[in-house]
Protein backbone atom coordinates (compact mmCIF):
# COMPACT_ATOMS: atom_id res chain seq x y z
CA UNK A 1 0.00 0.00 0.00
CA UNK A 2 1.25 3.50 -0.97
CA UNK A 3 1.72 6.86 1.23
CA UNK A 4 -0.61 8.84 0.67
CA UNK A 5 0.22 11.67 3.64
CA UNK A 6 3.58 11.36 5.64
CA UNK A 7 3.80 13.95 8.61
CA UNK A 8 7.02 14.40 9.82
CA UNK A 9 8.33 16.73 13.50
CA UNK A 10 4.85 18.63 13.13
CA UNK A 11 4.75 21.58 15.52
CA UNK A 12 2.93 24.36 16.27
CA UNK A 13 3.37 26.81 18.87
CA UNK A 14 0.81 29.38 19.85
CA UNK A 15 2.71 31.96 21.84
CA UNK A 16 4.50 29.35 24.03
CA UNK A 17 1.91 27.14 24.24
CA UNK A 18 2.77 24.00 22.07
CA UNK A 19 -0.44 22.97 20.79
CA UNK A 20 1.43 20.21 18.57
CA UNK A 21 4.58 19.09 19.39
CA UNK A 22 6.81 16.92 17.67
CA UNK A 23 3.98 14.18 15.64
CA UNK A 24 4.99 11.91 13.34
CA UNK A 25 2.97 9.72 11.31
CA UNK A 26 2.05 8.50 8.18
CA UNK A 27 -1.33 7.76 6.33
CA UNK A 28 -1.97 5.06 3.67
CA UNK A 29 -3.61 5.14 0.46
CA UNK A 30 -7.47 4.10 0.94
CA UNK A 31 -7.69 3.59 4.55
CA UNK A 32 -9.97 5.25 7.45
CA UNK A 33 -7.96 6.64 9.85
CA UNK A 34 -8.89 8.11 13.18
CA UNK A 35 -7.38 10.75 15.48
CA UNK A 36 -8.38 10.76 19.02
CA UNK A 37 -7.36 12.87 22.33
CA UNK A 38 -8.75 14.59 25.12
CA UNK A 39 -10.24 18.65 24.54
CA UNK A 40 -6.74 20.65 23.53
CA UNK A 41 -4.92 17.43 22.54
CA UNK A 42 -4.28 19.42 19.13
CA UNK A 43 -6.44 17.08 16.68
CA UNK A 44 -7.97 20.09 14.97
CA UNK A 45 -4.93 22.15 15.08
CA UNK A 46 -3.10 19.16 13.52
CA UNK A 47 -6.02 19.42 10.76
CA UNK A 48 -5.47 22.84 9.76
CA UNK A 49 -2.03 22.54 9.19
CA UNK A 50 -2.81 19.88 6.84
CA UNK A 51 -5.54 21.57 5.44
CA UNK A 52 -3.39 24.98 5.17
CA UNK A 53 -5.27 27.13 7.53
CA UNK A 54 -2.72 27.22 10.09
CA UNK A 55 1.13 27.38 8.97
CA UNK A 56 3.02 24.86 11.37
CA UNK A 57 5.91 26.24 13.08
CA UNK A 58 8.84 23.72 12.02
CA UNK A 59 8.06 20.51 10.30
CA UNK A 60 7.56 18.74 7.02
CA UNK A 61 3.99 17.75 5.66
CA UNK A 62 4.17 15.65 2.13
CA UNK A 63 1.17 14.48 0.39
CA UNK A 64 1.57 12.19 -2.59
CA UNK A 65 5.41 13.09 -2.02
CA UNK A 66 5.10 16.58 -2.32
CA UNK A 67 5.53 18.74 0.23
CA UNK A 68 2.54 20.91 1.26
CA UNK A 69 3.27 22.86 4.32
CA UNK A 70 2.82 26.53 4.36
CA UNK A 71 0.69 25.95 1.00
CA UNK A 72 -2.50 28.44 0.70
CA UNK A 73 -5.86 26.57 2.00
CA UNK A 74 -6.75 26.70 -1.91
CA UNK A 75 -3.62 25.52 -3.27
CA UNK A 76 -3.58 22.36 -1.10
CA UNK A 77 -7.46 21.74 -1.92
CA UNK A 78 -6.66 21.52 -5.71
CA UNK A 79 -4.25 19.08 -4.74
CA UNK A 80 -6.70 16.93 -3.77
CA UNK A 81 -7.44 17.26 -0.25
CA UNK A 82 -10.33 17.92 1.37
CA UNK A 83 -11.55 19.20 4.71
CA UNK A 84 -15.04 19.79 6.54
CA UNK A 85 -14.68 22.43 9.79
CA UNK A 86 -15.24 21.75 13.26
CA UNK A 87 -18.05 24.60 13.55
CA UNK A 88 -19.25 23.91 10.40
CA UNK A 89 -18.88 26.92 7.68
CA UNK A 90 -21.79 27.16 5.25
CA UNK A 91 -22.35 29.97 2.19
CA UNK A 92 -25.75 29.97 4.04
CA UNK A 93 -27.72 32.26 1.57
CA UNK A 94 -27.28 29.84 -1.34
CA UNK A 95 -29.63 26.87 -1.50
CA UNK A 96 -28.43 22.72 -1.43
CA UNK A 97 -27.86 22.79 -4.78
CA UNK A 98 -25.65 26.13 -5.66
CA UNK A 99 -23.60 25.29 -2.15
CA UNK A 100 -22.55 21.82 -3.69
CA UNK A 101 -21.99 23.26 -7.12
CA UNK A 102 -19.60 25.88 -5.22
CA UNK A 103 -17.60 22.87 -4.31
CA UNK A 104 -17.49 21.94 -8.32
CA UNK A 105 -17.20 25.23 -9.72
CA UNK A 106 -14.09 25.67 -7.36
CA UNK A 107 -12.23 23.25 -9.33
CA UNK A 108 -13.03 23.53 -12.88
CA UNK A 109 -14.38 27.40 -13.03
CA UNK A 110 -15.65 27.66 -16.35
CA UNK A 111 -17.85 30.61 -17.55
CA UNK A 112 -20.30 28.75 -18.38
CA UNK A 113 -20.38 25.46 -16.30
CA UNK A 114 -20.98 22.14 -18.35
CA UNK A 115 -23.78 19.86 -18.59
CA UNK A 116 -21.76 17.21 -16.45
CA UNK A 117 -20.68 19.79 -13.75
CA UNK A 118 -24.15 19.72 -12.85
CA UNK A 119 -24.85 16.18 -13.22
CA UNK A 120 -21.91 15.41 -11.05
CA UNK A 121 -23.51 17.99 -8.31
CA UNK A 122 -26.74 16.28 -8.54
CA UNK A 123 -25.34 12.60 -8.34
CA UNK A 124 -23.59 13.61 -5.45
CA UNK A 125 -26.88 14.69 -3.58
CA UNK A 126 -28.25 11.78 -4.38
CA UNK A 127 -25.90 10.13 -2.77
CA UNK A 128 -25.68 11.99 0.43
CA UNK A 129 -29.59 12.12 0.74
CA UNK A 130 -29.49 15.51 -0.11
CA UNK A 131 -31.73 15.51 -3.22
CA UNK A 132 -35.06 16.37 -1.92
CA UNK A 133 -33.47 19.51 -0.58
CA UNK A 134 -31.95 20.87 -3.05
CA UNK A 135 -34.04 24.10 -3.54
CA UNK A 136 -33.72 25.11 -0.05
CA UNK A 137 -31.82 28.17 0.92
CA UNK A 138 -29.32 26.63 3.62
CA UNK A 139 -29.58 28.63 6.83
CA UNK A 140 -33.05 27.66 7.05
CA UNK A 141 -31.79 23.44 7.75
CA UNK A 142 -30.82 22.13 11.25
CA UNK A 143 -26.75 21.98 11.73
CA UNK A 144 -27.07 17.84 10.61
CA UNK A 145 -28.14 19.07 7.27
CA UNK A 146 -25.42 21.56 7.46
CA UNK A 147 -22.94 19.07 8.34
CA UNK A 148 -24.01 16.83 5.36
CA UNK A 149 -23.67 19.71 3.19
CA UNK A 150 -20.80 20.75 4.04
CA UNK A 151 -19.56 17.06 3.40
CA UNK A 152 -20.91 17.16 -0.28
CA UNK A 153 -19.24 20.13 -1.31
CA UNK A 154 -16.04 18.86 0.00
CA UNK A 155 -16.72 15.73 -1.75
CA UNK A 156 -17.64 17.82 -5.26
CA UNK A 157 -14.01 18.94 -5.23
CA UNK A 158 -13.23 15.34 -5.96
CA UNK A 159 -10.57 14.97 -3.30
CA UNK A 160 -8.34 11.87 -2.82
CA UNK A 161 -8.05 12.74 1.02
CA UNK A 162 -10.96 14.22 3.17
CA UNK A 163 -10.20 15.56 6.60
CA UNK A 164 -13.78 14.91 8.52
CA UNK A 165 -13.70 17.25 11.86
CA UNK A 166 -15.97 16.09 14.57
CA UNK A 167 -18.86 15.15 11.50
CA UNK A 168 -20.76 13.51 14.30
CA UNK A 169 -21.44 16.15 16.44
CA UNK A 170 -24.70 17.10 17.71
CA UNK A 171 -26.09 14.13 15.60
CA UNK A 172 -28.77 11.08 16.98
CA UNK A 173 -28.02 7.93 17.11
CA UNK A 174 -29.96 7.05 14.21
CA UNK A 175 -27.92 10.10 12.30
CA UNK A 176 -24.60 8.60 12.93
CA UNK A 177 -25.67 5.30 11.52
CA UNK A 178 -26.23 6.56 8.10
CA UNK A 179 -23.26 9.30 8.51
CA UNK A 180 -21.43 5.80 9.00
CA UNK A 181 -22.70 4.24 6.00
CA UNK A 182 -22.04 7.21 4.20
CA UNK A 183 -18.42 7.50 5.09
CA UNK A 184 -17.50 3.52 3.97
CA UNK A 185 -18.79 4.04 0.89
CA UNK A 186 -17.14 6.69 0.36
CA UNK A 187 -14.22 5.45 1.59
CA UNK A 188 -14.64 1.72 -0.62
CA UNK A 189 -16.53 2.81 -3.46
CA UNK A 190 -15.06 6.08 -4.08
CA UNK A 191 -11.52 4.79 -3.16
CA UNK A 192 -10.78 8.15 -0.65
CA UNK A 193 -8.84 8.10 2.15
CA UNK A 194 -10.10 9.13 5.31
CA UNK A 195 -8.87 11.04 8.31
CA UNK A 196 -11.45 11.19 10.93
CA UNK A 197 -11.17 13.11 14.38
CA UNK A 198 -14.63 12.30 16.53
CA UNK A 199 -15.14 12.45 19.98
CA UNK A 200 -18.09 9.74 19.94
CA UNK A 201 -16.12 6.73 20.75
CA UNK A 202 -18.23 4.77 18.79
CA UNK A 203 -17.53 6.13 15.82
CA UNK A 204 -13.77 5.98 15.99
CA UNK A 205 -14.31 2.34 17.27
CA UNK A 206 -16.64 1.19 14.36
CA UNK A 207 -15.39 3.30 11.27
CA UNK A 208 -11.59 3.14 11.60
CA UNK A 209 -8.88 0.74 10.61
CA UNK A 210 -6.18 2.79 12.19
CA UNK A 211 -6.57 5.10 15.44
CA UNK A 212 -3.81 7.66 16.51
CA UNK A 213 -4.69 9.11 20.22
CA UNK A 214 -2.58 12.93 20.77
CA UNK A 215 -2.17 14.30 23.87
CA UNK A 216 -0.91 17.37 24.86
CA UNK A 217 0.19 17.75 21.32
CA UNK A 218 2.12 14.89 21.64
CA UNK A 219 1.52 11.14 19.75
CA UNK A 220 0.89 8.76 23.11
CA UNK A 221 -0.26 5.87 20.80
CA UNK A 222 -1.36 4.04 17.59
CA UNK A 223 -2.75 1.07 16.16
CA UNK A 224 -5.55 -0.83 15.66
CA UNK A 225 -9.21 0.09 17.85
CA UNK A 226 -8.52 -2.96 19.76
CA UNK A 227 -4.53 -1.78 20.71
CA UNK A 228 -5.50 1.46 21.58
CA UNK A 229 -8.44 0.67 23.29
CA UNK A 230 -6.81 -1.72 25.55
CA UNK A 231 -3.58 0.41 25.67
CA UNK A 232 -2.50 1.37 29.36
CA UNK A 233 -1.17 5.19 28.23
CA UNK A 234 -4.37 5.67 26.39
CA UNK A 235 -6.86 4.52 29.29
CA UNK A 236 -4.81 6.78 31.56
CA UNK A 237 -5.02 9.56 29.26
CA UNK A 238 -8.88 9.44 29.46
CA UNK A 239 -9.40 8.52 32.87
CA UNK A 240 -7.68 11.15 34.18
CA UNK A 241 -9.64 13.30 32.26
CA UNK A 242 -12.72 11.43 33.34
CA UNK A 243 -11.05 11.60 37.08
CA UNK A 244 -11.25 15.34 36.84
CA UNK A 245 -14.73 15.19 36.06
CA UNK A 246 -15.78 13.02 39.06
CA UNK B 1 -34.36 10.96 -17.97
CA UNK B 2 -36.56 12.32 -14.73
CA UNK B 3 -32.77 13.57 -13.75
CA UNK B 4 -32.47 15.15 -17.13
CA UNK B 5 -35.56 17.55 -17.51
CA UNK B 6 -34.47 18.40 -13.57
CA UNK B 7 -31.39 19.79 -14.39
CA UNK B 8 -32.68 21.82 -17.65
CA UNK B 9 -34.25 24.07 -14.87
CA UNK B 10 -31.52 23.93 -12.47
CA UNK B 11 -29.05 25.07 -15.52
CA UNK B 12 -31.32 28.53 -15.63
CA UNK B 13 -31.41 29.10 -11.64
CA UNK B 14 -30.01 31.69 -9.97
CA UNK B 15 -28.26 33.02 -6.64
CA UNK B 16 -30.87 33.90 -4.21
CA UNK B 17 -29.96 38.11 -4.54
CA UNK B 18 -30.24 37.46 -8.40
CA UNK B 19 -32.89 38.94 -10.24
CA UNK B 20 -34.97 36.28 -12.19
CA UNK B 21 -35.73 37.39 -15.15
CA UNK B 22 -39.90 36.52 -15.68
CA UNK B 23 -41.60 38.08 -18.40
CA UNK B 24 -42.61 40.98 -16.47
CA UNK B 25 -39.26 42.22 -15.42
CA UNK B 26 -38.69 41.70 -18.98
CA UNK B 27 -41.59 44.25 -19.73
CA UNK B 28 -40.33 46.82 -16.86
CA UNK B 29 -37.08 46.42 -18.67
CA UNK B 30 -38.25 47.21 -21.92
CA UNK B 31 -40.30 50.35 -21.29
CA UNK B 32 -37.71 51.41 -19.14
CA UNK B 33 -35.47 51.02 -22.13
CA UNK B 34 -37.89 52.77 -24.87
CA UNK B 35 -38.37 55.58 -22.22
CA UNK B 36 -34.66 56.08 -22.36
CA UNK B 37 -34.36 55.73 -26.20
CA UNK B 38 -37.17 58.51 -27.21
CA UNK B 39 -36.38 61.20 -23.89
CA UNK B 40 -33.80 63.17 -26.70
CA UNK B 41 -36.41 63.46 -28.99
CA UNK B 42 -38.80 64.41 -26.73
CA UNK B 43 -37.26 65.88 -23.60
CA UNK B 44 -35.53 69.41 -23.07
CA UNK B 45 -31.89 69.54 -23.04
CA UNK B 46 -31.97 69.82 -18.95
CA UNK B 47 -33.86 66.10 -18.79
CA UNK B 48 -31.33 64.70 -21.57
CA UNK B 49 -28.58 66.15 -19.20
CA UNK B 50 -30.10 64.68 -15.86
CA UNK B 51 -30.98 61.00 -17.75
CA UNK B 52 -27.76 61.32 -18.78
CA UNK B 53 -25.92 61.29 -15.41
CA UNK B 54 -28.85 58.52 -14.27
CA UNK B 55 -27.27 56.55 -17.01
CA UNK B 56 -23.40 57.27 -16.11
CA UNK B 57 -24.35 56.87 -12.15
CA UNK B 58 -26.78 53.08 -13.23
CA UNK B 59 -23.31 51.87 -14.73
CA UNK B 60 -21.26 52.98 -11.93
CA UNK B 61 -23.50 51.86 -9.56
CA UNK B 62 -23.97 47.86 -11.32
CA UNK B 63 -20.19 47.88 -11.55
CA UNK B 64 -20.15 48.76 -7.64
CA UNK B 65 -22.22 45.74 -7.28
CA UNK B 66 -19.77 43.40 -8.31
CA UNK B 67 -17.39 43.75 -6.05
CA UNK B 68 -19.37 45.04 -2.84
CA UNK B 69 -22.62 43.10 -3.70
CA UNK B 70 -21.58 39.82 -5.15
CA UNK B 71 -17.74 39.18 -3.54
CA UNK B 72 -18.32 41.19 -0.47
CA UNK B 73 -15.83 44.07 0.47
CA UNK B 74 -17.48 47.09 1.16
CA UNK B 75 -15.46 49.54 -0.82
CA UNK B 76 -15.61 53.62 -0.52
CA UNK B 77 -13.92 54.08 -3.66
CA UNK B 78 -15.60 53.76 -6.87
CA UNK B 79 -15.98 57.42 -7.61
CA UNK B 80 -12.03 57.46 -7.67
CA UNK B 81 -11.64 54.78 -10.37
CA UNK B 82 -14.66 57.03 -12.15
CA UNK B 83 -12.07 60.14 -12.11
CA UNK B 84 -8.85 58.54 -12.97
CA UNK B 85 -10.78 57.34 -15.85
CA UNK B 86 -12.06 60.62 -16.76
CA UNK B 87 -8.39 62.46 -16.29
CA UNK B 88 -6.81 59.66 -18.35
CA UNK B 89 -8.97 60.16 -20.95
CA UNK B 90 -9.36 63.58 -21.37
CA UNK B 91 -5.51 64.43 -21.00
CA UNK B 92 -4.94 61.59 -23.39
CA UNK B 93 -6.94 63.34 -26.06
CA UNK B 94 -6.08 66.74 -25.11
CA UNK B 95 -2.26 66.42 -24.77
CA UNK B 96 -1.32 63.17 -26.17
CA UNK B 97 -3.45 64.42 -29.53
CA UNK B 98 -5.22 60.28 -29.17
CA UNK B 99 -8.87 60.57 -30.75
CA UNK B 100 -11.10 59.44 -28.13
CA UNK B 101 -11.94 55.89 -29.99
CA UNK B 102 -8.21 55.08 -28.39
CA UNK B 103 -8.74 57.28 -25.26
CA UNK B 104 -11.49 55.45 -24.72
CA UNK B 105 -10.24 51.79 -24.18
CA UNK B 106 -7.04 52.74 -23.22
CA UNK B 107 -8.80 54.69 -19.95
CA UNK B 108 -10.97 51.34 -19.32
CA UNK B 109 -7.74 49.09 -19.07
CA UNK B 110 -5.45 51.55 -17.52
CA UNK B 111 -8.14 51.64 -14.55
CA UNK B 112 -8.61 47.95 -14.97
CA UNK B 113 -4.83 47.79 -13.96
CA UNK B 114 -4.86 50.30 -11.70
CA UNK B 115 -7.56 48.68 -9.69
CA UNK B 116 -5.51 45.70 -9.15
CA UNK B 117 -2.26 47.34 -8.05
CA UNK B 118 -4.68 49.26 -5.08
CA UNK B 119 -6.98 46.01 -4.94
CA UNK B 120 -4.13 43.60 -4.97
CA UNK B 121 -2.51 44.92 -1.22
CA UNK B 122 -5.73 46.69 0.10
CA UNK B 123 -7.85 42.96 -0.35
CA UNK B 124 -5.16 41.46 2.31
CA UNK B 125 -7.40 43.73 4.96
CA UNK B 126 -11.05 42.42 5.95
CA UNK B 127 -14.21 43.96 6.59
CA UNK B 128 -14.00 47.47 7.99
CA UNK B 129 -10.16 47.93 7.48
CA UNK B 130 -10.31 47.37 3.73
CA UNK B 131 -13.56 49.88 3.53
CA UNK B 132 -11.77 52.32 5.71
CA UNK B 133 -8.43 52.31 3.48
CA UNK B 134 -10.64 52.51 0.22
CA UNK B 135 -12.32 55.62 1.90
CA UNK B 136 -8.90 57.21 2.30
CA UNK B 137 -7.23 56.10 -1.46
CA UNK B 138 -10.30 57.87 -2.47
CA UNK B 139 -9.71 61.39 -1.18
CA UNK B 140 -5.76 60.59 -1.97
CA UNK B 141 -7.18 60.40 -6.34
CA UNK B 142 -8.71 63.66 -5.26
CA UNK B 143 -6.17 65.69 -3.58
CA UNK B 144 -3.18 64.28 -6.16
CA UNK B 145 -6.33 65.17 -9.28
CA UNK B 146 -6.55 68.97 -7.34
CA UNK B 147 -2.62 69.44 -6.78
CA UNK B 148 -1.11 67.87 -9.95
CA UNK B 149 -1.23 71.45 -11.36
CA UNK B 150 1.24 70.78 -14.33
CA UNK B 151 -0.97 67.74 -15.64
CA UNK B 152 -4.53 68.03 -14.51
CA UNK B 153 -5.03 71.93 -14.17
CA UNK B 154 -5.67 71.57 -10.71
CA UNK B 155 -8.66 73.64 -9.60
CA UNK B 156 -8.78 75.36 -12.67
CA UNK B 157 -10.59 71.58 -14.19
CA UNK B 158 -9.69 70.81 -18.06
CA UNK B 159 -11.63 72.58 -20.64
CA UNK B 160 -12.26 72.45 -23.93
CA UNK B 161 -12.61 68.55 -24.03
CA UNK B 162 -13.37 67.28 -27.98
CA UNK B 163 -16.23 65.66 -28.41
CA UNK B 164 -15.64 61.84 -29.63
CA UNK B 165 -15.21 61.64 -33.51
CA UNK B 166 -17.51 61.16 -35.93
CA UNK B 167 -17.99 57.12 -36.76
CA UNK B 168 -19.77 55.43 -39.64
CA UNK B 169 -21.37 58.95 -40.45
CA UNK B 170 -22.48 59.58 -37.00
CA UNK B 171 -21.34 62.89 -35.23
CA UNK B 172 -21.21 63.17 -31.68
CA UNK B 173 -21.58 66.68 -31.72
CA UNK B 174 -25.06 67.22 -30.60
CA UNK B 175 -26.44 66.31 -26.78
CA UNK B 176 -28.84 63.55 -28.98
CA UNK B 177 -26.04 61.74 -30.11
CA UNK B 178 -23.58 61.59 -27.45
CA UNK B 179 -26.65 60.69 -25.32
CA UNK B 180 -27.82 57.80 -27.57
CA UNK B 181 -23.69 56.91 -27.34
CA UNK B 182 -23.98 56.86 -23.26
CA UNK B 183 -27.29 54.83 -23.91
CA UNK B 184 -25.79 51.84 -25.82
CA UNK B 185 -22.23 52.36 -23.91
CA UNK B 186 -24.90 52.02 -20.45
CA UNK B 187 -26.81 48.66 -22.29
CA UNK B 188 -23.23 46.86 -23.37
CA UNK B 189 -22.56 47.33 -19.90
CA UNK B 190 -24.82 46.16 -18.09
CA UNK B 191 -25.43 43.21 -20.24
CA UNK B 192 -21.85 42.21 -19.72
CA UNK B 193 -22.01 42.49 -16.08
CA UNK B 194 -25.73 40.40 -15.97
CA UNK B 195 -23.70 37.62 -17.85
CA UNK B 196 -20.57 37.75 -16.04
CA UNK B 197 -22.66 37.51 -12.23
CA UNK B 198 -25.08 35.20 -13.68
CA UNK B 199 -21.69 33.03 -15.19
CA UNK B 200 -19.77 30.13 -12.90
CA UNK B 201 -17.35 32.63 -12.33
CA UNK B 202 -20.39 34.72 -10.82
CA UNK B 203 -21.24 31.83 -8.28
CA UNK B 204 -17.28 31.58 -6.92
CA UNK B 205 -17.57 35.43 -6.20
CA UNK B 206 -20.89 34.95 -4.36
CA UNK B 207 -19.52 32.04 -2.71
CA UNK B 208 -16.90 34.18 -1.48
CA UNK B 209 -19.41 36.83 -0.15
CA UNK B 210 -20.99 33.85 1.71
CA UNK B 211 -17.92 32.76 3.32
CA UNK B 212 -14.29 33.54 2.37
CA UNK B 213 -13.05 30.50 4.66
CA UNK B 214 -15.04 28.29 3.37
CA UNK B 215 -14.50 29.13 0.07
CA UNK B 216 -10.76 29.25 0.27
CA UNK B 217 -10.77 25.43 1.79
CA UNK B 218 -12.81 23.98 -1.20
CA UNK B 219 -10.07 25.32 -3.60
CA UNK B 220 -11.44 28.82 -4.58
CA UNK B 221 -8.52 31.43 -4.64
CA UNK B 222 -10.01 33.91 -3.00
CA UNK B 223 -7.57 36.49 -2.91
CA UNK B 224 -7.16 36.37 -7.25
CA UNK B 225 -10.72 36.49 -7.05
CA UNK B 226 -11.68 39.91 -5.21
CA UNK B 227 -8.55 41.52 -7.07
CA UNK B 228 -10.60 40.55 -10.21
CA UNK B 229 -13.99 41.88 -9.55
CA UNK B 230 -12.47 45.09 -7.83
CA UNK B 231 -10.41 45.82 -11.11
CA UNK B 232 -13.28 44.72 -13.42
CA UNK B 233 -15.62 47.03 -11.49
CA UNK B 234 -12.97 49.95 -11.52
CA UNK B 235 -12.21 49.30 -15.62
CA UNK B 236 -16.05 49.45 -15.75
CA UNK B 237 -16.07 52.86 -13.58
CA UNK B 238 -12.92 54.19 -15.81
CA UNK B 239 -15.24 53.56 -19.40
CA UNK B 240 -17.88 55.70 -17.62
CA UNK B 241 -15.42 58.45 -16.11
CA UNK B 242 -14.10 58.76 -20.13
CA UNK B 243 -17.60 59.08 -21.49
CA UNK B 244 -18.51 61.50 -18.96
CA UNK B 245 -15.63 63.67 -19.84
CA UNK B 246 -16.28 63.35 -23.26
CA UNK B 247 -19.76 63.96 -22.87
CA UNK B 248 -19.49 67.30 -20.90
CA UNK B 249 -16.27 67.92 -22.03
CA UNK B 250 -15.00 70.00 -18.79
CA UNK B 251 -13.86 68.22 -16.07
CA UNK B 252 -13.26 69.85 -12.23
CA UNK B 253 -11.39 67.77 -9.42
CA UNK B 254 -14.63 68.20 -7.60
CA UNK B 255 -16.82 65.74 -9.51
CA UNK B 256 -14.42 63.08 -8.38
CA UNK B 257 -14.55 64.02 -4.27
CA UNK B 258 -15.31 61.47 -1.99
CA UNK B 259 -19.53 62.41 -2.33
CA UNK B 260 -19.18 60.82 -5.80
CA UNK B 261 -18.31 57.51 -4.10
CA UNK B 262 -20.75 58.06 -1.55
CA UNK B 263 -23.10 58.45 -3.61
CA UNK B 264 -22.76 55.29 -5.98
CA UNK B 265 -22.75 53.48 -2.44
CA UNK B 266 -25.43 54.57 -1.46
CA UNK B 267 -27.48 54.23 -4.68
CA UNK B 268 -26.32 50.65 -4.30
CA UNK B 269 -27.61 49.94 -1.40
CA UNK B 270 -31.15 51.61 -1.85
CA UNK B 271 -31.51 49.68 -5.02
CA UNK B 272 -30.19 46.15 -3.15
CA UNK B 273 -27.07 45.34 -3.09
CA UNK B 274 -25.99 41.62 -4.77
CA UNK B 275 -28.59 41.96 -7.07
CA UNK B 276 -27.22 43.90 -10.25
CA UNK B 277 -30.95 45.66 -11.32
CA UNK B 278 -31.02 46.75 -7.93
CA UNK B 279 -28.16 49.41 -7.82
CA UNK B 280 -29.14 50.44 -11.87
CA UNK B 281 -32.48 50.80 -10.28
CA UNK B 282 -31.14 52.62 -7.47
CA UNK B 283 -28.86 55.09 -9.53
CA UNK B 284 -32.06 56.26 -11.61
CA UNK B 285 -34.45 57.16 -8.48
CA UNK B 286 -31.64 58.44 -6.41
CA UNK B 287 -30.76 60.94 -9.36
CA UNK B 288 -34.33 61.85 -9.60
CA UNK B 289 -34.87 62.44 -5.84
CA UNK B 290 -32.01 64.73 -5.60
CA UNK B 291 -32.96 66.49 -8.89
CA UNK B 292 -36.64 66.87 -7.58
CA UNK B 293 -35.09 68.29 -4.57
CA UNK B 294 -33.36 70.87 -6.23
CA UNK B 295 -35.64 73.89 -5.25
CA UNK B 296 -34.28 73.19 -1.35
CA UNK B 297 -30.79 72.95 -1.79
CA UNK B 298 -30.09 73.48 2.00
CA UNK B 299 -32.40 70.87 2.83
CA UNK B 300 -31.53 68.88 -0.02
CA UNK B 301 -29.36 66.19 1.74
CA UNK B 302 -30.32 66.45 5.20
CA UNK B 303 -34.15 65.21 3.51
CA UNK B 304 -32.16 62.67 1.45
CA UNK B 305 -29.94 61.37 4.86
CA UNK B 306 -33.21 60.70 6.90
CA UNK B 307 -35.13 59.03 3.89
CA UNK B 308 -32.27 56.87 3.65
CA UNK B 309 -31.64 56.33 6.71
CA UNK B 310 -35.56 54.98 7.31
CA UNK B 311 -35.16 52.96 3.96
CA UNK B 312 -32.42 50.88 5.48
CA UNK B 313 -34.32 50.74 8.88
CA UNK B 314 -37.55 49.42 6.76
CA UNK B 315 -36.16 47.21 4.45
CA UNK B 316 -32.23 46.09 4.60
CA UNK B 317 -32.62 44.75 1.30
CA UNK B 318 -33.25 47.88 -0.61
CA UNK B 319 -35.79 48.63 -3.40
CA UNK B 320 -35.12 45.20 -4.87
CA UNK B 321 -35.71 43.55 -1.05
CA UNK B 322 -38.97 45.64 -1.05
CA UNK B 323 -40.07 44.07 -4.98
CA UNK B 324 -39.46 41.07 -3.80
CA UNK B 325 -41.53 41.20 -0.72
CA UNK B 326 -44.53 42.57 -2.82
CA UNK B 327 -44.33 39.96 -5.35
CA UNK B 328 -44.00 37.42 -1.75
CA UNK B 329 -41.24 35.45 -3.45
CA UNK B 330 -38.71 36.69 -0.77
CA UNK B 331 -39.32 36.38 3.38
Amino acid sequence: MSTILSIKKLRKEFGGVHAVDNVDFTVDRGIRLGIIGPNGAGKTTTFNMIAGAFKPTSGRIEFKEKRIDGLKPHKISQMGIGRTFQNVRSFKGLTVFEHVLAGNLAHNTRFTPKAEQYQEVENILEMTNLAEMRDVTVQNLTIAYQRRIELATALATKPELLLLDELMAGLTYVEIDKTLNLLRHINEEMGITLIVVEHVMKVIMELCMHIIVLNYGEKIAEGTPKEVANNPIVIEAYLGEEAEYA
Amino acid sequence: MRNMSNKTDLVGKSPRATIKVKSRSLIIIGVVLIILAVIPQIASDYIIYVATIAMLYAVLAGSYDLTTGYTGPLTFCHGAFYGVGAYTSALLTLKAGFPFWVAFPISGIMVFFFGMIVGYPALRLKGHYFAVTTFFFAHFIYLVILNSQGLTNGPLGLRNISPPESILGISFKSLQSSYYLIFVFGIAAVVFLYFLVNSGIGKILVSIRENDELAEAIGINTSFYKVLAFSIGAGIAGLTGSLFAHFFRLLHPTTFAWMTSEMVVIMAIVGGLGTLFGPIIGAGVVTLILELMRFAPELRFIIWSVALIAVLIIEPGGLMGIAGRIRGGKK
